[in-house]
C-alpha cells in the first residue's frame, strides 16, 4: 500500500506493507534508527516519537494509520551546536547512561514542553511514565527536564 | 557548550559518548546495516529437558525466500561458556533448558525467517526436568553433563572453614536459625541483544554485537567455527544496558556461523521475548543460616549452607557462589564460622553474571539474621551491629586481615540519626 | 490483510460488515493480537476519519462520548472530568502517556478484558451502548451488553456512549502493580447521590475481578439510604470483601483481592469530591491507601 507521511518535516511517500509498523517504517525504511525497539509491545517508550503533536509508541502504529499525519523522531530534533534544550540538560545533567531509552525521553519531555513550558514536578513525572529506563534510576532524567523546562523559558 | 562544567578538578565532564545517544546517532547493533544483509531466527525449545529425536527441516528449507537452515551439525565445536564450554551453539540432542537454540534459519527479510522458522519441526521427547536445585544435588539424580561436569550437579563447592563451632556454639547465649531465599531475576537492559556479522574483504569475519567482553566473544566464537583468532573480529557497538547479562555468549556465534556459511552479511535481533531466552539470570539462592551470640550481643559463631542454583549451564556459577561463600558473615566479625557453598546444575534457564555477583543475595540473610538477634538480645539492630562490625585489625571468615580503609564504624555512625526509632521488633 | 480508512459512518459499517474485516482504533489491543496472530483479519477497518465518533458532547440530559475518544481526550475534556469523574480518573489511571494518546473507549469495550479501566466507572455512570448495524442503531445498557458472549454480532460498530447527566458524584480507584503502565490487579467504582446525609441511588462496580467487570446490585442494595459518615465507608469496605469473595470463588487470587478490596473501596470513595470534606474524609486519608495494598 502507498502513504504519505511527513516525517520530521519532509514529506515522504512510500510503498510499505499494511503488516509493517510506524516503528518498521522509521527505522528499516528511512534509515531513522534514533528511534528505537526495547519491547514491541507498547510497555518500554523507547520507540517512542511524536504524532501530531503528541507522543505514540511507535511500536503500536500501523503503516495505514500513520498515513496523512506527522512525525517527529529524535532525528528532528538538534543538532551538535544547536541542541534542542531538551538534548542540552539531558547532556548537561547526566542523565544519559546506555542511551538506549534517551531519544523516547527525549521525545516525551519536548510534547510535554512544547504543550506546557512551566510543567510542575508531578507533571513531568506523569508526561515521563511512559518511558522505561533500566540504567539511571530516573532522578537525572527527571531533572534534566526541569532543566530544560527553564531554558525553555529564556 | 562546553566538555567541562566547572573546574579541572571537582569538575564535571560531560560524557562523550552521550552527544550521540541525544541526538540519536549512537549506534547500538540493531542499528547497523550491510548491502546484501540477510536475517537468522533461532528456533529455540519450548520444553526445559528433552531429548531430540529428529529435525523435519524440509519445510523451512523451502520456504519463500531462505537461504540457509543449520543445524548442530554445521558447528565444528558446539560449545561455549566463560568457564566450561558447557554450552552448545544449536543443542544436538539434549535440550537442558527452555529456550535452549536448535535451529537456526537464515533468509532474506526477517518476515521470511521467522515463517520460515515457523515451519522447522522438531522432534523432542520431553523428559522429566530438575528444577530444584535441593534434589539436583542428591546422588540419585540424573546427571544434566555427564560428559563436561561428570557424575554430579554439584559444579562447585566452596567450603569456607574458620576456627571452631563446636567452641563457638559453647560460648553462644542465643541463637538464630532461619531458611532464606532469593529469587530468579533477569537484568532486563533495555536493548534486547542483536548482531550484524559478515566476511569483510580480507576474509576475516567481523561481528558486531553490543558486549561485555569483546575479546571473549572472539575467542568463543573462533573456537566453534574453527577459525584462528586473527581471522575473527568483535567490534562493540552502543551496550544498550548489560549489568552483568552481557557476559555470555547470546547470538554472537550463531550470527557468525550463518555469515560464514552464506558469505552473507548477517542480522540477528532478539524480541525482547527471545531476550529473556536467551540471556543469563541472577542466580536464586537457598540460605540456611544459624548464627550465635553471647548476651552481650558479640557475634561467637555461624553455620551457613548456600545452594545456588546455576540453572542448565555452569556459565559464572563458581565465581558466584564464591563470592557469596566469602561474603557469607556479612561485614561482621564472627571467630567461628563454617560455610558451604554450592552451584548445582537444573534444568532452569541458566544463571550467571549479575550486578553484585553473588554478594547480594547472603545479604537478606545476614542482616536478617542480625535483626533477629538483635529482637532475641532486646538492642536495637543498629547496636547489635556496631558491636559486631569489621574495623580495621579484624579478620574475615576467609582469614584475611583487613590492615586498614574499613568505613564500616563511621558509616553506621552516620547513618544513625537518619534511623529514627528502630527497634528489635 | 489490507487496510482501508473510510470517511463516514455509512462506509465503516458497510466495509465493517464484510467477513473477515476488523475494526481498527487506536490499535493498541489489536496489533498485538495481529502480531502474535492471535487474531487474524482479511482487512482493518480503521475508525479515525469517522468524525463523529471522537466527538464528546453535552446536551440536555445526557453526555455523549463517541467510541474513537482516546483516554487522553477524555481527561482534557471538562465536562467529562466534572460529570464522569469516575471514568475521568479510571482514564488517568490507565496506561501511560503514549498508550493513553492512542487507545479509545470503545476499543477499551470492545476488546473487553477483564482488567478494561473505563468498564467499573462506565458501569456506575449508567453508560448505555450506541450500537450500529445493518439493522441500524440500539442503545442497551452497558451492564447488559456485558452480560453477552460475544458483546455484539461481528460486524458491530459501536458509536459511543450515553451517560446520564447530573447523576450524581462517581469515584474510582484501581491497584496495580506500580503506578504508571500497571494492569488492574482490581478496580473498583462507585456512585451515589447525597440526600440528607444518605446514600441514594448507590452503584459499585468492580473490575479484574473475574471474567469482566460487573456491578454489585448486593452492595448497592445494603448501602442504599445509609447516613454517609465514617460508618459508610467502613461497612462499604467489609461487604465489598464478601462480594469480591463470592465473585473469585477458588482463584488463586481470591485470598489476596478479597483483602486487598477494602482499600480499593476506600480510595475510591475517597476520589468523590464530596465525600473529601468533613471528619469522614480525614479518617479515610489515615487509613487510606497503602495499608491493603
Ligand atoms: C502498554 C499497554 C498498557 C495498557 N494499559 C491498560 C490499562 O492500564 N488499562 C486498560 O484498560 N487497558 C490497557 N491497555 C489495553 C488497551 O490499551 C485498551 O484496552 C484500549 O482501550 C484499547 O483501545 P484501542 O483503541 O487501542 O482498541 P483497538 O486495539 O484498536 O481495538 C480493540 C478491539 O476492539 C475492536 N473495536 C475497536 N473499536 C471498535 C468499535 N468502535 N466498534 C467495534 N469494535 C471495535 C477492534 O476490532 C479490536 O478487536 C494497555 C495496552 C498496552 C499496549
Ligand atoms: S518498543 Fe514500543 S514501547 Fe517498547
Ligand atoms: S540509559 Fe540505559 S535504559 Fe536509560
Amino acid at each position: 500500500m502507498k502513504i504519505e507521511l511527513k516525517v520530521n518535516g519532509v514529506d515522504r511517500r512510500l510503498e510499505v506493507e499494511p503488516e509493517e509498523r510506524l516503528l518498521d517504517i522509521l527505522r528499516e525504511r528511512l534509515h531513522l534508527t534514533g528511534t528505537k525497539e526495547g519491547c514491541g509491545e507498547g510497555e518500554c517508550g523507547a520507540c517512542t516519537v511524536i504524532m501530531d503533536g503528541k507522543t505514540v509508541n511507535s511500536c503500536m502504529v500501523l503503516a495505514g494509520q500513520a498515513d496523512g499525519h506527522a512525525v517527529t523522531t529524535i532525528e528532528g530534533l538538534g543538532k551538535r551546536g544547536s541542541l534542542h534544550p531538551v538534548q542540552k540538560a539531558f547532556l548537561e545533567e547526566g542523565a544519559v547512561q546506555c542511551g538506549f531509552c534517551t531519544p523516547g525521553m527525549v521525545l516525551s519531555a519536548k510534547a510535554l514542553l512544547d504543550r506546557n513550558p512551566h510543567p510542575g514536578k508531578e507533571e513531568i513525572a506523569v508526561a515521563m511514565s511512559g518511558n522505561l529506563c533500566r540504567c539511571t534510576g530516573y532522578d537525572r532524567i527527571l531533572k534534566a527536564v526541569e532543566r530544560a523546562a527553564g531554558e525553555v523559558e529564556q | 557548550m562546553n566538555d567541562v562544567i566547572g573546574g579541572t578538578v571537582g569538575g564535571r565532564v560531560l560524557r562523550e559518548d552521550a552527544w550521540g545517544k541525544v541526538l540519536g546517532q549512537a549506534a547500538f547493533p540493531a542499528d547497523v546495516r550491510r548491502e546484501g544483509q540477510i536475517y537468522a531466527v533461532a528456533v529455540r525449545s519450548p520444553h526445559a529437558h528433552a531429548r531430540i529425536r529428529g529435525l523435519r527441516l524440509d519445510e523451512a528449507r523451502k520456504a519463500e525466500g531462505v537461504v540457509a537452515v543449520l543445524t548442530s551439525a554445521d558447528v565444528p565445536h558446539n560449545g561455549h561458556g566463560v568457564l566450561y564450554r558447557d554450552q552448545p551453539v544449536l543443542v544436538a540432542d539434549h535440550v537442558r533448558m527452555a529456550g535452549d537454540p536448535v535451529v537456526l534459519v537464515g533468509a532474506e527479510t526477517p518476515a521470511q525467517a521467522r515463517a520460515a522458522a515457523g515451519r522447522v519441526e522438531v522432534d523432542y521427547e520431553v523428559l522429566p526436568g530438575l528444577f530444584d536445585p535441593e534434589e539436583a544435588m542428591k546422588e540419585e539424580a540424573p546427571a544434566l553433563h555427564p560428559e563436561i561436569h561428570g557424575g554430579s550437579n554439584i559444579v562447585y563447592h566452596l567450603p569456607v572453614y574458620k576456627g571452631d563451632t563446636a567452641k563457638g556454639w559453647a560460648e553462644a547465649e542465643v541463637t538464630v536459625e532461619r531458611d532464606y531465599q532469593t529469587q530468579m531475576l533477569d537484568h532486563a537492559f533495555l536493548q534486547p541483544e542483536a548482531v550484524l556479522a559478515y566476511v569483510d574483504e580480507r576474509g576475516h569475519l567481523v561481528v558486531e554485537v553490543a558486549t561485555q567482553y569483546a575479546h571473549y566473544d572472539r575467542g568463543e566464537i573462533a573456537h566453534a567455527l574453527g577459525l584462528k583468532f586473527n581471522q575473527v573480529r568483535v567490534r562493540t557497538r552502543s551496550v544498550g544496558g548489560a549489568f552483568g547479562g552481557r557476559e555470555d555468549i547470546s547470538l554472537q556465534i550463531m550470527a557468525a556461523l550463518m555469515a560464514w556459511h552464506t558469505q552473507r552479511p548477517v542480522k540477528m535481533e532478539n524480541t525482547r521475548e527471545e531476550s529473556f531466552y536467551s540471556h543469563s539470570k541472577r542466580h536464586p539462592m537457598r540460605m540456611h543460616y544459624k548464627t550465635g551470640a553471647t548476651r552481650a550481643g558479640k557475634l561467637t559463631v555461624m553455620e551457613a549452607r548456600i545452594v545456588g542454583d546455576a540453572g542448565a549451564y555452569a556459565s559464572w556459577s563458581p565465581n558466584i557462589l564464591r563470592k557469596a561463600a566469602i561474603h557469607a558473615t556479612g561485614p561482621y566479625e564472627i571467630p567461628h564460622v563454617r560455610v558451604d557453598a554450592y552451584a548445582v546444575l537444573t534444568n532452569n534457564p541458566y544463571t550467571g553474571a549479575m550486578r553484585g555477583f553473588g554478594a547480594a543475595q547472603p545479604v537478606l540473610a545476614y542482616e536478617s539474621q542480625m535483626d533477629l538477634l538483635a529482637r532475641e538480645l532486646g538492642l536495637s539492630p543498629w547496636e547489635v551491629r556496631l558491636r559486631n562490625i569489621y574495623r580495621a585489625g579484624s579478620e574475615t571468615a576467609t582469614g584475611q586481615v583487613l590492615s586498614g580503609s574499613v568505613g564500616m564504624e563511621e558509616c553506621l555512625k552516620a547513618v544513625k540519626s537518619y534511623l529514627g526509632e528502630v527497634s528489635g521488633r | 490483510m489490507y487496510y482501508i480508512r473510510p470517511q463516514t459512518l455509512a462506509k465503516a459499517l458497510e466495509a465493517g460488515e464484510e467477513p473477515g474485516m476488523l475494526y481498527l482504533a487506536g490499535g493498541t489491543d489489536l496489533i498485538l493480537k495481529l502480531r502474535r496472530r492471535e487474531v487474524q483479519a482479511r482487512g482493518l477497518v480503521d475508525l479515525q476519519a469517522v468524525a463523529e465518533l471522537r466527538q464528546i458532547r453535552a446536551g440536555g440530559d445526557w453526555l455523549e462520548i463517541g467510541a474513537m475518544v482516546s483516554f487522553a481526550d477524555l481527561l482534557n475534556n471538562d465536562t467529562a472530568a466534572q460529570e464522569a469523574r469516575a471514568l475521568w480518573l479510571a482514564c488517568s489511571s490507565m496506561g501511560a502517556p503514549q498508550i493513553r494518546n492512542q487507545a479509545t473507549l470503545g476499543g477499551n469495550l470492545a476488546n473487553c478484558s477483564p482488567a478494561a479501566d473505563s468498564l467499573p466507572a462506565l458501569l456506575v455512570l449508567q453508560a448505555q451502548v450506541r450500537l450500529l448495524s445493518r439493522s441500524g442503531e440500539v442503545l442497551l445498557p452497558l451492564a447488559e451488553v456485558l452480560g453477552r458472549t460475544p458483546l455484539w454480532q461481528p460486524g458491530t460498530l459501536l458509536a459511543g456512549f450515553r451517560l446520564p447527566l447530573r447523576a450524581g458524584v462517581s469515584g474510582f480507584a484501581k491497584l496495580g502493580r506500580r503506578q504508571a503502565l500497571a494492569i488492574a490487579r482490581l478496580s473498583a467504582a462507585v456512585a451515589l447521590r447525597e440526600e440528607n446525609g444518605r446514600a441514594c441511588g448507590v452503584r459499585v462496580a468492580f473490575g479484574a475481578a473475574g471474567k469482566r467487570a460487573f456491578l454489585s446490585l448486593d452492595l448497592a442494595e445494603e448501602l442504599n439510604g445509609l447516613v454517609l459518615d465514617r460508618g459508610f465507608t467502613e461497612l462499604a469496605c467489609r461487604q465489598a470483601k464478601k462480594v469480591i469473595s463470592r465473585a473469585l470463588g477458588e482463584r488463586a487470587s481470591a485470598p489476596y483481592k478479597k483483602e486487598a478490596v477494602a482499600g480499593v473501596v476506600r480510595e475510591a470513595l475517597r476520589t468523590m469530591e464530596f465525600v473529601t470534606s468533613g471528619e469522614h474524609a480525614d479518617v479515610d486519608r489515615k487509613g487510606g491507601r497503602g495499608n491493603e495494598d
